[in-house]
């Protein structure tokens, strides 16, 4: 394969070109309420040649059929000459790679039979299904891949990579009359299957979750201060800050640019964030992104300042930074774009307790369901709350979101915890048709004054 | 000896789904025709009942088939026990997918197509930034069962999307829709003035007291309430027992202004098609008749869980089994115009888009979402856009009480076809400070 990505390489006209090769195999166990819904094994094979011609553009072209890799040169050469941009496209240099690794798992879930991962998978949903009679619905998820990626450019870079992930997930969901409530736990892991073994509790909080939140009542709508535990603190960092931090979102909008400007106030002196891909065994960890750059920690918010920001070599070239090792592609079939990896607000001094006392009435919120983002605008639904009353937890509540504008709320965090935490949750970010990347995102807990908070 | 051969003399029963597509996408960035791609699909996807047992896998590696064969077979060992059997061959609706006028564009038009959106909208909103993705797919599927099903279907389709951004001092506003179609659409450029028509509305900046007051929902705004309904008539949350309309057919559950209908046979949309993806015929399926409840979407297999025939809602990807799901999701236009249901609203708001849609536990049908777009109505005007504004509810409560539904309707996200409809009292929320920055 080496070398007839190799001769496709020579052979490209264009300015620059690049292969990326992708071999990948899954697994996945699905029991959804009593029955299993999947049990099932999918091959995904694929390639693409990306190229560039300087002063016109991109072109890409993507395939199954690996026999022909000349053909697939010339058919991304001719989409590149369709382009217009009006001043030349730059690269950032990158020192060129030759590097080949592979993967040692203590237990390769490659040698689990179907059997084993099922077994699991019905342990799992069996604890979710044994909680309570109020469980009516419940999901418990195996799930494992394991990539090959070989990344070859024009420059001489060459880069073969394993990537195993190996995720389970419990969902569930609680009925009493009209009253429909959910919860979800999920766990993830670069390593072995030994990782996801012995999880029972993670499918019993699941469960106890689900059911707890029957009792609660919807929050009532107001402004309040908000503890934020690790978990939606870490997806708060990702979604609302993280995404504006990809160099794409600015680098060709002077306006945007100067809402990024580096120095600007993101927040008060104890904010401090990063994004890191080279840390070893997290869901976001790439050593080397899809452009061959090698990852490394990227301060972006320093003392509450703005210090950085995440670029692929294009973005990097035109805003005359370095490549920050943060091209990313969900596979074979997209071209890498400007994506975060492994995204953390830094820890901070503050004990939970401390955070909480002061607070008269207040939320705590918990677990995130999901967000979104409209630039500076976000909206976040947190999994479950509780209220916060005379400085001390109190009763449960449910249908907690908090949305907000980005620079009021990063102004308004006064408090971080001293209690940092990765999240090895199963999910992946979305962006651009790309889903799900596998991204990392960690944060201790953080205390937000006068956050917004929806409900009737 | 190809994999349905082999696999019939392994299993009781088989089907084989082939798929392949060829999309050819050019990418406009920040006004800039920047990337032009080609992307070839081809895969197998294979599902074998043997023993009583289904089984499932898929590959999109032609050089793997006898791996291909033998993980089905693996996955139908443990599979649940299949309630149901490969459909017959049945005739089918004749619905339009594909248009030789679509899979024949070339790039060269295509490229022409993004500058005639560029032209109309940067000699009035020069500080747009738009992010224009036109994309033509030529795709070919084919079914074959062991009962003699086999069928195939080609189809074209073109899907031309637009983000703009525009960001004046502190404020930012992100607005995006899209044209989706199999055959060719004479006013391809609809979309790109509907847009326009927002943005510029969207100028003036002004104010809303919070409280309870009338709601008018646009087209797509009108899927914050869609989207949770769209779950609960799922026949799988229905036979999972989570659907809250469980054990409700025949009931009246929402106002007599309210009927949606699946229909998966409208011609040159995204979700029609003469076949579901089990090889079923598609079909008008009424859901909701004038407020009363009459039907699920199911597939084969949640059919036969459930005991009833399948709606022809099976909807798959390469690499997972059939799920129901909707096709093009109706909503029944109403008898006032637009502009009879403004004048009767003294304060109000007008909601085009929200944020954090199907977010949270909407399948009990709660919905909680900040507004990306949404208008003050005054004394029956639209007076400016209000921003900070939030709403939330619960649909199953909310639509019991519908004031107005209009005449006029409108294609949203492509498959949601839906009318204004004007909620009479809801609670509006805003954010009483304003960014310090």
């Amino acid at each position: 394969m080496r070398d007839r990505i190799q001769e496709a390489l020579k052979h490209s006209k264009a300015d620059y070109t690049e292969i990326r090769i992708e071999e990948k195999e899954t697994t996945r166990v699905v029991f959804r309420g009593k029955e299993l819904e999947v049990a099932n094994a999918n091959i995904d094979k694929g390639g693409i040649v990306r190229c560039l011609i300087r002063d016109k553009g991109w072109g890409v072209a993507t395939f199954n059929n690996l026999d022909d890799l000349l053909n697939k040169a010339d058919q991304a050469y001719q989409c590149a000459q369709v382009g217009s941009v009006p001043e030349p496209i730059e690269l950032a240099s990158v020192e060129p790679v030759e590097n080949i690794t592979t993967v040692e798992m203590k237990r390769d879930f490659r040698d689990i039979s179907l059997a084993e991962k099922k077994a699991l998978a019905e342990r799992y949903n069996q604890v979710l299904l044994g909680h309570s009679d109020k469980i009516i619905d419940t999901q418990a998820a195996y799930a494992d891949s394991f990539t090959h990626l070989i990344l070859a450019n024009s420059e001489g870079t060459y880069i073969e990579q394993e990537k195993p992930s190996v995720v389970i997930g419990a969902f569930a969901i609680a009925r009493d009359g009209n009253n429909v409530q959910q919860a979800h736990e999920s766990l993830s892991s670069t390593q072995g299957f030994e990782y996801v073994l012995d999880k029972d509790e993670l499918a019993r909080k699941a469960a106890q979750k689900a059911v707890e939140l029957l009792d609660a009542e919807p929050v009532k709508a107001g402004q309040y201060p908000v503890v934020v535990d690790q978990t939606l603190a870490g997806v708060f960092i990702h979604e609302a800050f993280g995404h504006l931090s990809e160099a794409d979102f600015v680098y060709e909008n002077p306006k945007a640019r100067e809402m990024m400007t580096m120095g600007r106030r993101f927040g008060k002196g104890l904010l401090n964030v990063y994004d890191d891909g080279s840390i070893p065994n997290l869901r976001g960890t790439t050593m080397y992104d899809d452009e061959g750059t090698p990852a490394r920690r990227n301060w972006l918010i320093r003392d509450g300042e703005l210090v950085g920001r995440l670029h692929s070599r294009q973005t990097a070239a035109k805003m005359g930074e370095k490549a920050s090792g943060n091209a990313r592609a969900v596979n074979y079939r997209f071209a890498p774009i400007v994506r975060m990896t492994n995204t953390a607000i830094d820890n901070g001094t503050t004990s939970f307790e401390n955070m909480v006392k002061d607070i008269e009435l207040g939320i705590y919120a918990c677990d995130a369901y999901g967000g979104e983002t409209l630039l500076e605008n976000f909206s976040f639904s947190s999994g479950y709350a509780y209220m916060i009353r005379n400085g001390k937890i109190a009763e449960m509540v449910k249908d907690v979101i908090l949305a907000g504008n980005l620079f009021t709320t990063l102004e308004n965090i006064d408090a971080i915890g001293n209690d940092f935490k990765w999240l090895n949750t199963g999910g992946g970010c979305g962006k651009g048709n790309q889903y799900p990347l596998p991204v990392g995102m960690g944060a201790p807990h953080i205390r937000i004054q006068n956050v917004v908070i929806g409900g009737e | 000896m190809d994999i349905f051969s082999q696999l019939k003399k392994q299993a009781e029963q088989v089907e084989v789904l082939s798929l392949q597509n060829e999309k050819t996408t050019v990418e406009y960035e920040a006004n800039q025709l920047k990337t032009c791609t080609v992307a070839e699909t081809k895969g197998t996807a294979v599902r074998v009942i043997r023993k009583g047992r289904l089984g499932f896998a898929a590959s999109s590696d032609d050089t793997a088939m006898d791996k291909l064969a033998a993980n089905a077979l693996e996955s139908a060992t443990f599979g649940d026990k299949a309630l149901f059997s490969f459909p017959d061959p049945k005739p089918a609706p004749i619905v339009r997918t594909f248009d030789k006028a679509v899979a024949d564009l070339p790039i060269a038009r295509l490229v022409e197509i993004g500058r005639e959106m560029l032209d109309l909208i940067l000699p009035v909103e020069p500080d747009a930034r738009c992010h224009i993705s036109l994309e033509r797919s030529l795709v070919s599927a084919s079914i074959r069962n062991q009962k003699g099903m086999d069928v195939s279907f080609k189809t074209s389709p073109l899907s031309l999307g637009l983000e703009i951004d525009r960001i004046e001092g502190d404020d930012m506003l992100i607005l995006e829709d899209q044209l989706g179609t199999t055959v060719w659409e004479k006013d391809y450029l609809a979309f790109t003035r509907r847009l326009m028509d927002k943005l510029k509305k969207a100028k003036f900046i002004t104010s809303i007291k919070p409280g309870r007051m009338p709601v008018l929902f646009a087209p797509a705004g009108i899927l914050a309430l869609g989207l949770p309904l769209s779950r609960g008539l799922n026949g799988k949350e229905v036979y999972k027992g989570t659907s809250p309309m469980v054990g409700k057919i025949g009931e009246k559950l929402f106002d007599e202004k309210v009927t949606i209908i699946d229909d998966g046979t409208i011609d040159g949309k995204f979700a029609s098609a003469s076949y579901d993806d089990e090889g079923i015929p598609r079909r008008r399926n009424m859901l909701i008749e004038k407020g009363v409840l009459k039907s699920f979407i199911y597939d084969l297999k949640t059919a036969a869980q459930s005991g009833v025939e399948s709606t022809g809602n099976a909807s798959r990807q390469l690499f997972s089994p059939p799920e129901p799901s909707f096709t093009n999701f109706v909503i029944q236009p109403g008898q006032t115009p637009l502009k009879d249901i403004l004048a009767g609203i003294d304060e109000g708001i007008l909601v085009e888009n929200l944020l954090g849609l199907g977010q949270g536990n909407i399948i009990s049908g709660a919905f909680s979402n900040p507004l990306a777009l949404a208008f003050k109505i005054e004394r029956g005007e639209i007076i400016g856009r209000v921003k900070d504004v939030s709403i939330a509810g619960n649909v199953y409560e909310l639509l019991k009480n519908v004031a107005a539904v209009s005449q006029e309707v409108q294609w949203v996200y492509n498959t949601f076809y839906a009318p204004y409809v004007l909620l009479p009292e809801m609670n509006v929320m805003t954010k009483t400070e304003s960014p310090s920055n």
